[in-house]
């Protein structure tokens, strides 16, 4: 079993929790973890004729993906599987097929290069891959997880001990929200992208669409909470009233007051979050962090409030390896115990478990 | 020269095989089996497998490093569990660096009835295995002069094992693999002759798969052989799930009869669930 605490231990990550095989080889440094590479592969082009991931297309897309990835991430990082001193390894949450491929890949790693197993929380992760971009976080921060399938408001004292989850969607996530909107204005999927693009161009003041959980009623219970599924539905009844009345839709208003409800809402909450907690550090992660309206809305509420704002370059946001292998070099930084080799995939495994 | 071999289109399966190559050295008692272990369980391939390996290669005092391949069973067999057998043939084979082989899982089930009912060469070996939802995973294959050549007492000793199948593999492929309702299969039946056997656990599911419905089956283990008079068509209780030390002798057998590298493409045989979308549904009636 090679020395863990050795400085220069060189991690492997791997991702495959929804559509995308991404590897990573980082190297555990004294004070800071490099990212060394980052190998990614999608099937995206193989779901988009069918509106949405297939999640058996996913697995076979992983399984045919996984050793060239691996390959390719190690020729990148210029090193050897031998000289790798971890393998960490997405254990939820996600979709069980593409879960189960990457995790059964690691673990035969493990047992075959003798080391140990780390296996990780992918929400974590896109959060932690700040690490390998801004450098080490300081002692408490918030962190705002956006994505397709997730939406979560974190409280982070340690990211791989300390992690308090306040919030999250009750339902759609904000990415899957976008995804729905843009498929009932005709616009092709993955939508986000596109109503990004539209939303540039409209008013965002121009329909007054609802803002989830934001009602005095709501702070008792969901404070920090937060929910799309009402918001999609007052677009699409907004939009087909008009489509019934034969009249024309105004794409560009329709996404930019949409995007602007849902940006509004993820940052004022966040805000509220750091002010009641004390913090002064906000990392936004996750693939729906590349969209530009909560992009500049996080930028100037944070700025207004003094906090610093923490955003990883859009390859970062969306699912990588190199998330999965920042939170494995923060375990094995911190000595902790790997995982067991039957570790099981949770497709909802909880927030607050970093580690299996 | 030991092999590593898995399978987990049914049960999960994992053994250390050596490797009788290049002197053609004959077996070590048991078939040259080193280690092996089974585990009964439909779901949870991608937990059990990592540790059984961990144990085989214990047990076996082989270390891993000293492995020279790996096999795996290529299926059919329902999809993630079929996956999580072949990403860890071939992620486990690139971190030793050494070939991996792919062997379909209803040719070990051939190959191994065709030695141990002791079938004759040119008699028909079924493979039906289960394939859910109401189908099974089939293939024909006839039993070639190689299945007992090298033992002890080619026919009649039982006691010797599989043998090497220095000659090559025991079985040819003859029709599939494919997946149907057990009564698609009725043609295939009907053509079977007293010396054919049908074997996998979709002979033991469905009443479908028992030629002539006549109640000619015993044991499964039975039948004189020779003649082929009094022996039992079916296999009812014996060969059920794909044994990896098949797997492992079967590649061993076919790269020994000039075929480089097995591809390990997975035997799907069906497409994903999944259709186009249409247009979009409306939020209001």
């Amino acid at each position: 079993m090679a020395d863990l605490h050795a400085p220069g231990t060189l991690v492997l990550g791997i991702e495959t929790s929804c559509d995308e095989t991404g590897v990573a080889v980082v190297r555990v440094g004294p004070d800071a973890t490099e990212l060394l590479f980052d190998a990614v592969a999608s099937s995206m082009d193989e779901h988009a004729r069918f509106g949405g991931i297939i999640p058996e297309i996913a697995s076979r897309a992983h399984l045919e993906a996984m050793v060239p990835t691996v390959q390719h991430a190690l020729a990148g990082a210029g090193v050897g599987l031998t000289d790798l001193g971890a393998i960490a390894v997405t254990a939820g949450p996600g979709l069980v097929g593409p879960l189960t491929v990457g995790s059964a890949a690691a673990k035969a790693l493990a047992v075959a290069l003798d080391v140990p197993l780390y296996g990780v929380n992918h929400v974590i992760g896109h959060a932690a891959v700040d690490e390998l971009v801004h450098g080490p976080f300081p002692e408490r921060l918030m962190a705002l997880v956006v994505s397709g399938g997730h939406s979560s408001l974190l409280l982070v004292d340690d990211i791989v001990t300390g992690v308090t989850e306040l919030g999250s969607t009750l339902d759609d996530a904000a990415g899957e929200a976008f995804d729905k909107v843009g498929r009932l204005l005709g616009l092709p999927y993955p939508g986000g992208p596109h109503i990004d693009r539209f939303a540039r161009e409209g008013d965002p003041t121009a329909i007054r669409f609802p803002r989830g959980l934001t009602a005095a009623k709501d702070q008792a219970e969901h404070a920090y909470d937060f929910s799309f599924s009402g918001l999609k539905t007052a677009v699409a009844r907004w939009v087909e009233a008009r489509q019934d009345a034969g009249e024309e839709i105004p794409l560009a208003d329709v996404a930019a007051s949409f995007a602007a409800a849902v940006a509004d809402v993820l940052t004022a909450k966040t805000i509220a979050a750091c002010r009641r907690n004390g913090i002064d550090t906000l990392v936004i992660g996750g693939g729906f962090s590349a969209n530009s309206q909560l992009r500049d809305l996080a930028a100037a509420r944070c700025a207004e409030a003094g906090i610093e704002l923490r955003i990883p370059p859009i390859r970062f946001c969306t699912d990588n390896g190199a998330m999965i292998a920042a939170v494995g070099a923060a375990a094995v930084r911190r000595g902790l115990p790997p995982s067991a080799l039957d570790l099981p995939v949770d497709s909802s495994m909880p927030l607050e478990s970093v580690l299996v | 020269m030991p092999v590593l071999a898995l399978d987990t289109s049914s049960a999960v399966a994992v053994a250390v095989v050596e490797d009788p190559r290049p002197d053609g050295a004959s077996l070590r008692a048991g078939n040259g089996v080193l280690a092996a272990r089974r585990v009964q369980e439909q779901r949870r391939h991608a937990e059990l497998l990592a540790p059984l390996i961990v144990e085989v290669l214990r047990e076996s005092g082989v270390d891993r490093r000293d492995l020279t391949a790996v096999v795996v069973g290529t299926g059919p067999a329902p999809f993630t569990g079929l996956r999580a057998g072949l990403v860890t043939a071939r992620t486990f084979a690139l971190a030793l660096g050494i070939p991996v082989h792919g062997i379909s899982s209803l040719d070990a089930l051939a190959a191994e009835a065709a030695s141990e009912l002791v079938l004759p060469t040119g008699s028909t070996v079924l493979v039906a295995t289960d394939a859910r939802r109401r189908e099974v995973y089939w293939a024909r294959y006839r039993v070639t002069g190689a299945a007992h050549r090298g033992r002890a007492d080619s026919v009649h000793d039982r006691a010797g094992g599989l043998g090497v199948w220095q000659d090559g593999p025991p079985v040819v492929l003859v029709a599939g693999p494919g997946v149907a309702r057990p009564a698609d299969l009725a043609t295939d039946l009907a053509d079977l002759r007293p010396d054919d056997a049908v074997v996998g656990r979709g002979a033991a599911l469905y009443a479908e798969l028992v030629p002539h419905g006549d109640g000619r089956r015993g044991d499964g283990r039975g039948g004189t052989g020779g003649d082929g008079t009094d022996r039992d068509v079916v296999d009812r209780a014996g060969i059920q799930d794909p044994d990896p030390s098949v797997l492992a002798r079967l590649a061993l057998a076919r790269l020994a009869s000039g075929e480089s590298l097995l591809p390990t493409v997975p035997l799907y045989l069906r497409r994903p669930d999944a259709v186009p979308s249409t247009s979009h549904k409306r939020a209001i009636g």
